[in-house]
């Protein structure tokens, strides 16, 4: 395989103006050009006829730049290598809190060496306003952000004096960037001073005398109190309460449900006492937060161009419109060093992400320290003690309740209380605890529910949209329960599991309807006849050294739904002069394979895979002429409203939402741009699709008599005629999307979009598309919280050393409904990933909070254990007598049209119960608490 | 007093002063050679991994580039990741790497080619076993951290070439 060479510089790929609270903002979206010269070449798509195979990708678009260590992430790059920049790269460093009990009071630096001085010291009264607490804005799930919505207005009648409400803190502040001297720090590991230095030779002298003695140069002592108190709940909280079709969050009157909750709450208790014969499982479990641990600590640049007003910045980020639009926050207001005009964003592949990189507070300290550095390029780059110290968590959390089953099996309550540690800065954690509370149901049909989510305000590391988003602590509660009660009722696991599973037109625990296929009863047989399963107790025998080794065998299932209550996504499409394929869109590729999925989903359509694919291209939203302010009342009337723009980019978005962006706005291309040009370049009657068929990259006309064209020939005539070269597609999905027809040089064209603009030769912007006959999903169900679901059973086979209490996972076979799959090799990369991840979860990653975690700056990965290779089963499949694992995905049902679900975590967040539930049919005893180590196992087997 | 060091062919001549400097900043800050990854900066995670010899010794060596000073580097050559595709031709693990879709995020995948490539030059050197080719895989990358994809399809990917190498049969592959 030949490598293009890397050209040096930036190319710019996009600008839009964004509204803020001024006058509007330029934003320009760069991608690093040593990106490009990789993209362009179709890496992996078209390496050759023989294997170019529309829709069928051989490697990963991204692959071969990653593979040849060229600069892909944030943290390759220095001020030196970006275009126009200045070459004085200054350094920032945060000194983060020590404690949350006494006041700030400054900093002494008098013991540092004269070379290891800052050029520069920020304490946090020197900040503006804006600077210091920038509103930052969290916005997820639309039935979510409808009670935050409400609880500003009770924040407003309260400081009105109309409400008495106890809600701590309004939804859009957050904390200080930097702690005030005089206040007490809200968390551990909040900054309390930012020093920037003019040499790295000065920076790194210092880091080498600060790092691990950060108390010798923080002085603390008495002082106020700034922000609520530690251990109030993040708003809103999250209840469901479910009391059989009668009462439920999704079909109850909104502005009544909470009051009618106390009320249902009373009915399920009284039910269930008044059934003596109902067996009701109490359960407790708690989990330590986890650190993402991506491979590559965040970094980035900055760069303040006062005199321009332009802020530049370098970042890899899953949330690259929120975040942008929080920096914004903070340089767009009255008391600002300077009037903004323009940001300019290089963004870059994150080097992993799993939900660490969606929000995080990085760019917002990045954007800080740019401020201050008199005009010079900063550079901000974690190491990982930093990264430990500060970078987003999964939660920490603490679940309890109770689970009541009929003695036939059917399940009739569940109970459960949900509480996250959210840590210190409000993050995603709300709604995370939402989603944890929507997974207590699990996979089941359930008559009653009763279930409570929080996330409280700690000292603790912020928690964040971590892998499983609340998914991982939900499903190992109620999967460990029901085990608890199949064992004491002497029952199959299986078979409870399999009397209760939630099939289609049952509902959730909210209430919300299942309209789709979920397939779990096959699941299940599959996974019951599998001979990990089937053959467990001759392999208990076969494992077991008496007084050594035991063997056990664990179930567990997942529902983990993809996507949110409501998602915009945008994607273009372009026919380049040279016949080539470019696909751009909103996503961020955090090593999914996002990228090289969208760049395929196009192939059965166009003839022909991309050649080139662009992500995370936000600002392409802003040039689709729609918006989301609906002032007007016409919502889907207005041919401008939409219900959401985009969103941040998680992994599960892609199989579904993504794709089917991608693939309408192709479709939208072909049907009203590529059969226009084939039409008049053959001289026959108006075509259909169905007329025409695509032959080795050529389109042939099914009748016959005319010349194959090449996309080269169809794009020659399409920018010779003006045709549009290239169309721009907005979809949202809401349970159904919203569907409309749009005016085409081929006539109205019907689309699952919600909005079209077409680029014609010669145009900068695209043109819009006015839709017509507009339908658009019902405001109720967005309080469904979810829709779509990615189903997994999984099978654990381990071994237990009982005199170490050290575990082995010897086979795991994962069941998996992932709908039809459109790349197989990352449906299983991601399927073995989240093995891995799992394991290491619930059995080696070890992080407890306060001073003792890593919030002391001292945590790395000598204390911190990630699974390896060897902790994990290597064969792909399962051999008797191997250590491996086996991943069955469910075929296309026979006529149903080629969507996939998103699969990001399905897989890994049923691993967890299946091993504590393996480990109890190992040992007899129940852990409940993780990680699960060798030393809870040797007390829990007393020893 | 310098430190006389190789760096992709190239030679160095380094001022002893900066002989407690690691390898990696080094790369990256000295070099502009960013393909060579930071992760822990404490030598765990094997993400910064590069090849160093130290002639007239021909032998190979794993070398964290993170933990590694400067100055116990005088006299050798060191190999980085942008120096193993050859006139824009992929190493052979490089194209099984990409072959097999090994990984996700990237970031861990130089350290996993320096040291996969190494392991198949020292097992053509000195074959092991057949039964113990496994163990020896282990032994070569079963210490890096891979957070994205699991590690099963590094190993399907070297598993192929280990074996030929093992054997002196690549050719016939």
């Amino acid at each position: 395989m030949n490598i293009p060479k890397p050209d040096k510089g930036t190319a710019v790929t996009r600008r839009a103006f964004l509204k803020s609270t001024g006058a509007g903002v330029a934003l320009t979206v760069i991608a690093p050009s040593f990106l490009l010269s990789g993209q362009a070449r179709g890496a992996g798509l078209n390496t050759g006829a023989p294997t170019d195979v529309p829709g069928v990708a051989t490697q990963r678009i991204d692959g071969l730049a990653k593979v040849t260590g060229q600069k892909v992430y944030a943290r390759d790059f220095s001020a030196a290598d970006m275009a126009g920049w200045p070459d004085n790269q200054w350094h920032a460093m945060y000194l983060r809190a020590l404690t949350t009990d006494q006041a700030f009071e400054g900093v002494d630096l008098s013991s540092l060496p004269p070379q290891a001085q800052p050029a520069r010291v920020v304490l946090g009264n020197e900040l503006s306003q804006a600077l210091r607490a920038p509103k930052v804005a969290f916005a997820r799930d639309l039935h979510v952000d409808e009670r935050i919505a409400e609880e500003i207005a009770k924040t407003k009648r309260r400081a009105t004096g109309d409400d008495d409400g106890s809600f701590n803190l309004p939804p859009d502040v957050v904390f200080d960037l930097i702690v005030v001297p005089g206040n007490i720090p809200n968390f551990l590991g909040q900054a309390v001073a930012l020093l920037l230095f003019d040499s790295l030779a000065a920076y790194r002298s210092a880091k080498s005398a600060i790092e691990f003695n950060d108390k010798a140069f923080q002085i603390y002592g008495s002082g106020l109190q700034d922000g609520p108190p530690l251990g109030e709940a993040f708003s809103p909280t999250t209840t469901y309460v479910k009391f059989g079709d009668e009462f439920s969050y999704a079909t109850a009157d909104p502005s009544t449900y909470m009051d009618q909750v106390p009320g249902y709450q009373s009915k399920i208790q009284q039910t269930l006492d008044s059934d003596p014969n109902l067996i009701r499982q109490p359960f407790a479990t708690d989990m330590q937060a986890m650190d993402p641990m991506f491979m590559e600590p965040e970094a980035g640049l900055v760069w303040v161009d006062g005199a321009s007003g332009t802020i530049n910045v370098v970042l890899g980020t899953q949330s690259p419109d929120g975040d942008i639009s929080n920096i914004m926050s903070m340089y767009d207001s009255d008391d600002a060093p300077f009037h903004l005009q323009a940001v300019n964003l290089t963004s870059c592949y994150p080097g992993g992400g799993f939900g660490g990189r969606d929000s995080s507070p990085f760019s917002l300290m990045l954007a800080l320290a740019g401020a201050y550095s008199g005009g010079n390029p900063v550079r901000l780059s974690y190491d990982r003690f930093e990264q430990f110290r500060v970078g987003l968590k999964r939660h920490g959390a603490v679940l309890s309740g109770e689970v009541a089953v009929d003695s036939d099996m059917s399940l009739q309550a569940i109970q459960m209380n949900l509480t996250f540690d959210g840590g210190g800065r409000r993050n995603l954690s709300p709604y995370v605890a939402s989603l944890g509370a929507l997974c207590a149901g699990g996979s089941y049909a359930v008559p009653m529910a009763n279930i409570f989510g929080e996330a409280k305000h700690t000292q603790n590391i912020s928690g964040g949209s971590q892998r499983g988003f609340g998914g991982p602590q939900a499903f190992f509660a109620i999967e460990t329960a029901l085990d608890d009660i199949a064992a004491a009722q002497n029952w199959d696991p299986m078979d409870l599991r399999r009397a209760n599973i939630v099939a289609e037109g049952g509902a959730t625990v909210v209430g919300g309807p299942v309209e789709q296929s979920l397939r779990l009863a096959e699941m299940l047989d599959l996974a019951k006849d599998h001979p990990l399963w089937a053959n467990r107790a001759a392999l208990k025998t076969e494992y077991t050294v008496e007084g050594q080794t035991q063997y056990g065998t664990g179930i567990a299932m997942s529902l983990q739904a993809y996507g949110t209550s409501g998602d915009g996504m945008v994607a273009s499409v372009l026919l380049n002069r040279d016949g080539t394929i470019t696909v751009q869109s909103d996503a961020v590729d955090m090593g999914n394979g996002s990228a090289t999925t969208l760049g395929v989903a196009v192939g059965p359509i166009l003839g022909t895979n991309a050649a080139q694919v662009d992500m995370g291209a936000y600002t392409l939203f802003g040039m689709t002429g729609l918006s989301t302010d609906d002032s007007t009342g016409q919502g889907w009337d207005n041919p401008h409203w939409t219900a959401k723009s985009v969103g941040s980019s998680s992994a599960c978005l892609t199989a579904l939402h993504q794709v089917h962006t991608v693939r309408q706005t192709a479709d939208a291309l072909f049907q009203g741009a590529i059969l226009t040009a084939a039409t008049n370049i053959w001289g026959v009657s108006p075509l259909t699709a169905g007329d025409v068929a695509w032959q080795d990259g050529a389109l042939v006309l099914n009748a016959g008599g005319v010349t194959p064209l090449s996309l080269a020939q169809l794009a020659g005539e399409i920018y010779a005629a003006g045709l549009p070269y290239g169309a721009l597609g907005h979809a949202y999905f809401q349970n159904t999307w919203a569907e409309a027809s749009f005016p085409t040089p081929a006539g109205l064209l019907p689309l699952q979009l919600d909005g079209l603009s077409f680029y014609l030769p010669g145009g900068t912007d695209p043109v819009f598309a006015e839709r017509q006959n507009t339908t658009g999903p019902d405001d109720a169900s967005k309080r469904y919280a979810r829709y779509v679901w990615a189903p997994c059973v999984n099978v654990v086979g381990l071994t237990v050393d009982v005199s170490s209490g050290n575990v082995q996972i010897e086979n795991v076979l994962s069941v998996l409904n992932a709908g039809h799959i459109h790349v197989p090799q990352l449906v299983s990369g991601q399927s073995q990933g989240g093995v891995a991840m799992a394991i290491s979860y619930t059995l080696l990653e070890d992080m407890p909070p306060g001073m003792d975690g890593p919030a002391n700056g001292t945590w790395n990965l000598n204390q911190y254990h990630i699974a390896r290779a060897g902790d994990v089963p290597l064969v792909d499949g399962y051999t008797p007598g191997q250590r491996g694992q086996q991943l069955v995905t469910l075929a296309d049902l026979p006529g149903s049209p080629p969507i996939g679900r998103g699969i990001a975590e399905a897989v890994m967040c049923s691993i967890p119960p299946a091993i504590s539930n393996a480990l109890r049919d190992a040992t007899g005893v129940r852990f409940a608490s993780l990680p699960i180590t060798p030393e809870k196992i040797l007390g829990g087997l007393g020893q | 007093m310098t430190i006389s060091l190789t760096v992709n062919g190239v030679a160095y001549q380094i001022d002893d002063s900066r002989a407690d400097d690691k390898l990696v900043d080094f790369l990256h800050e000295d070099l502009n050679l960013t393909g060579t990854k930071f992760c822990c900066g404490i030598g765990v995670c094997r993400a910064c991994t590069v090849q160093v010899s130290k002639p007239p010794n021909p032998a190979t060596t794993p070398m964290i580039s993170c933990s590694t000073a400067l100055g116990i580097l005088d006299g050798s050559v060191v190999s980085t990741i942008e120096s193993v595709a050859q006139d824009g031709v992929l190493d052979e693990v490089q194209q099984a790497f990409l072959d097999n879709f090994s990984f996700q995020c990237g970031y861990c995948t130089p350290g996993f080619v320096m040291a996969s490539r190494m392991f198949l030059d020292d097992l053509r050197a000195q074959p092991v076993p057949a039964d113990q080719l496994e163990d020896a895989m282990m032994a070569a990358i079963g210490s890096h951290i891979c957070r994205c994809t699991g590690y099963v399809r590094y190993f399907e990917a070297l598993r192929p070439l280990a074996e030929a190498a093992n054997t002196g049969q690549e050719g016939q592959r």
